[in-house]
């Protein structure tokens, strides 16, 4: 495979799962705007703001930024994470770069994965905010993660399990550690520091992870902070979960590149296994350091690492030096 | 109603309701040929089974046919990109639901025309870069050849595999009351092929039944034997590594190259996933270099290699053309293949047939007027009117003339361009164009249609695809038929016999 092509099913994997993560985020907001009270909206925006690394204040104090989330207006806030071209996290702004992606890549991508893409594309373009946001917001929405899912569902079906679909996951999952970390640490931090005095509830977090229901079978209808951490963090059968997230990290690197795991371990391999164990011993470290932990922006650097590391072993490589076959 | 002036004839009334049902509102004027009727209003032999069916089905139907087939292509992408006032705009190639069809006998004709002019050509390409008989015997003038852009110097002396120049050709062909004639020839990177392709599965889908009726002959298995036809020129490798090279997404053939790499199978490489090593060409694999042997290009020649042609161009390689003379590289189609189909040349083509084949062309020409030669500026200027005035280099319908339906102003400062650089323009006559069924607006109306077959050679055998590209100018009685001017495209159905 051209080292361009995979780095454009990997882009094309990131990009999918950060228009899911805005989506699901989105929805989990936009779904409260019914009945909550208008500081636990603020609080909410915030939250889903800071979990997308958007700065949209330029105050950094978070009482202020809550204050000024009470002041701004929902619909610009939800528009500009739905159809404003000019904000890259912006769910459409997402889906037409994973199909800029896919366009690169059409010759490895079977019809019915590009077409399913294309679709759900157009659907989404041909869809004015201002009209859903009139009748349900929130369905705008949820039909975005259907489709998603509709997606990735093809591809299930469709993609040979080789290093097109490798590199596809790699980006997914990639993506997925960066974000989830990025969104637990946001629960975190409100968690320790409300702003404005609200906290976000820690079963929000659960419901927006997909693991409400799984939660409640295992646990109990007492949601607490430690627990959910630990399931979002540690749970192998949660697709969510930072665990489950880097062993497929690992799975795809070494389809990718058998090699690469052997003695003298390449560097991206290693930083994937690093990242692994900081998942495994997690619960450890955390309880010695209370609600201080250095740990998710640690995993949050490891995973930058790791990004560049694939992207300069596999995509970015400098061509002089390479040996020829 | 149509604005066109009637013009003289005998053959019968100038309009004429050519059938009843869905055609009740179908207008034949006998100035043109149309492609389902006859002089005298009755619908073709070959085509009565489809005029019946179409007859009988419902304008709303028929709609429903349509949107269906344009669904489909917007869902699958089949698009082409237009650069206009610095923007990209991808749109989808406009589609005719309606398909165009040719007789066994027709198509055995433009097969054999087709074969002959491609021999023709690839014999003197390969005279024109070694021997050069056919400029000294006076066949063609040495400095039409030797002053043309598309003549590479490069390319002197240089053998090309297989001594094939042209692997891939695409011809353009219209159709008048007087038969088939070749309008253009495609020899540098002729595009279109995915659009018949895509055309040919819409139309599966769209009118299974009547498909089946037809006994259509199959196009589906071109990409096969592209791929046979590509490493059937290696000389070196007996199992080639094949790829394709595009210039990228923002080329308006995007769409195709991708298809057609995905179709064989092939990666789709681009000038940054290129790397010249020891005089071969590997491309950038996520597992380090890997050899290409074989490469089919969609870029022009003058962005191939930087060394041998522009120097600025990063769409392909430094060193490109060194693995070419080095025999480590086979090119198709092979750089300087330009100077055969520069519009100039075209006016030699039968010559050139005779020369080497010493055969009549099978399919004409159009009569054309060189402005390069005295007789052929004067007469372009006194009836530039009456002409379709073409540069030489261009292509897509853009930088022409249609004569008859430019204004004074622009006929005006058009021959003040012609007069700056003859050597610049050819003029043909305005071509009555045959014209097809097409489904528009609700109902089915006649429009100009022209045809690109596409002829592959290799060293053992020649391939005219049966079918072809069946472009359509959409907009009643206009006769551009390219996509960027607002054409389409229909499918064409060779009939078995």
């Amino acid at each position: 495979m051209l080292a361009r092509v995979a780095g454009e099913f990997y882009w094309m994997g990131r990009y999918l799962e950060r228009t899911e993560q805005t989506a699901r985020l989105l929805e989990y907001q936009l779904t409260r705007l019914v009945d909550s009270p208008a500081e636990d909206l603020a609080a909410g925006w915030a939250a889903v703001y800071r979990a997308l690394r958007q700065p949209p204040l330029e105050a950094a104090n978070e009482a202020v930024d809550a204050e000024r989330f009470l002041m701004a207006d929902a619909y610009t806030l939800a528009g500009s994470l739905v159809e404003e071209s000019a904000n890259p996290h912006a769910v459409l702004s997402c889906w037409a770069a994973a199909r800029e992606n896919a366009k690169q890549v059409r010759p490895q991508l079977p019809l019915r994965v590009w077409t399913c893409l294309n679709q759900g594309f157009l659907w989404l373009r041909g869809n004015e905010f201002a009209e859903w946001w009139t009748r349900s917001p929130s369905a705008l929405v949820a039909e975005v993660v259907d489709r998603l899912r509709l997606f990735f569902g093809v591809v299930e079906a469709r993609m040979p399990r080789d290093d097109a679909w490798r590199f596809l996951e790699l980006g997914r999952f990639v993506e997925r550690v960066q974000h989830q970390t990025c969104l637990l640490d946001t629960w975190n931090g409100f968690g320790r520091r409300p702003p404005a005095g609200r906290r976000l509830p820690w079963s929000d977090l659960l419901r927006v992870c997909g693991a409400y229901e799984l939660y409640c079978r295992n646990h109990s209808m007492a949601v607490e902070r430690e627990t959910v951490l630990d399931l979002l963090i540690r749970s192998p059968e949660l697709p969510r979960s930072l665990r489950f997230a880097v062993q497929r990290i690992g799975e795809m690197l070494s389809g990718i590149d058998p090699g690469g795991g052997r003695y003298p371990m390449a560097p991206a391999h290693q930083t994937a296994l690093r990242l692994a164990a900081a998942v495994e011993v997690e619960k450890a470290r955390r309880a010695g350091e209370p609600g201080g932990s250095d740990f998710f922006p640690s995993l949050q650097r490891d995973g930058r690492k790791l990004h560049d590391l694939i992207m300069s072993a596999y995509v970015d490589y400098p061509a002089a030096g390479e040996a020829l076959p | 109603m149509q604005d066109r002036q009637r013009q003289g004839s005998d053959t019968g009334p100038a309009w004429e309701c050519a059938g009843s049902g869905s055609f009740s509102r179908y207008q034949t004027d006998p100035t043109f040929y149309d492609e389902m009727f006859s002089a005298n209003g009755e619908p073709r032999d070959s085509s009565r089974r489809m005029n019946a069916a179409l007859a009988a089905t419902t304008s709303d139907d028929l709609s429903k046919v349509q949107e269906g087939v344009v669904r489909r292509f917007l869902h699958e992408g089949i698009t082409f990109t237009v650069l206009a006032a610095e923007q990209v705009t991808e749109q989808i190639i406009p589609i005719d639901c309606v398909p165009r069809l040719i007789t066994a006998d027709e198509w055995a004709h433009v097969e054999r025309g087709l074969k002959q002019r491609l021999t023709a050509l690839n014999l003197f390409l390969k005279d024109v870069y070694h021997e050069g008989r056919v400029l000294r015997d006076g066949v063609v003038p040495p400095d039409l050849v030797l002053g043309c852009p598309q003549y590479r110097t490069e390319m002197r002396g240089m053998k090309a595999p297989h001594d094939i120049y042209v692997a891939v050709c695409g011809t353009d062909i219209v159709r008048t009351h007087d038969g088939f004639a070749v309008l253009e020839d495609n020899l540098r990177v002729p595009s279109g092929v995915s659009y018949m392709l895509a055309c040919r599965a819409a139309m599966k889908g769209a009118f299974p039944a009547l498909y089946r009726e037809h006994r259509v002959r199959e196009v589906s298995g071109y990409a096969e034997r592209l791929y046979a036809t590509l490493a059937s020129l290696s000389v070196a490798v007996a199992e080639p590594r094949v790829a394709v090279l595009t210039p990228g997404r923002y080329n308006s053939a995007y769409y195709e190259h991708a298809f057609l790499a995905g179709e064989m199978g092939v990666e789709l490489v681009e000038g940054r996933d290129l790397v010249m090593r020891d005089a071969a060409l590997y491309a950038r694999t996520a597992a380090g270099l890997r050899r290409i042997d074989v490469l089919y290009r969609r870029v022009d020649d003058d962005f191939l290699d930087p060394l041998a042609f522009r120097s600025d161009s990063v769409l392909g390689a430094a060193g490109m053309l060194h693995a070419y003379r080095a025999g480590n590289l086979v090119l198709a189609n092979a750089p300087g293949t330009g100077v055969a189909d520069d519009k100039s040349l075209y006016a030699y083509v039968p010559r050139i047939i005779r020369y080497y084949l010493d055969e009549e062309p099978v399919l004409a020409n159009v009569e054309t007027h060189l402005c390069r030669e005295p007789e052929g500026l004067a007469f372009t200027l006194d009836h530039l009117d009456q002409l379709v005035v073409k540069e030489v280099g261009g292509s897509g319908g853009y930088g022409m003339l249609i004569g008859p339906h430019a204004s004074a102003a622009e006929r005006a400062e058009f021959a003040t361009r012609i007069r700056a650089n003859p050597a610049n323009y050819i003029s043909q006559p305005v071509l009555a164009l045959s014209r097809a069924a097409c489904f528009v607006d609700g109902r089915l109306e006649p429009r100009h249609v022209d045809l690109r077959p596409f002829v592959l050679q290799g060293p053992q055998e020649q391939h005219v695809v049966p079918g072809g590209l069946c472009r359509v100018a959409l907009r009643k009685g206009s006769l551009v038929v390219n996509s960027s001017q607002g054409g389409g495209c229909k499918d064409l159905w060779v009939l078995d016999a």
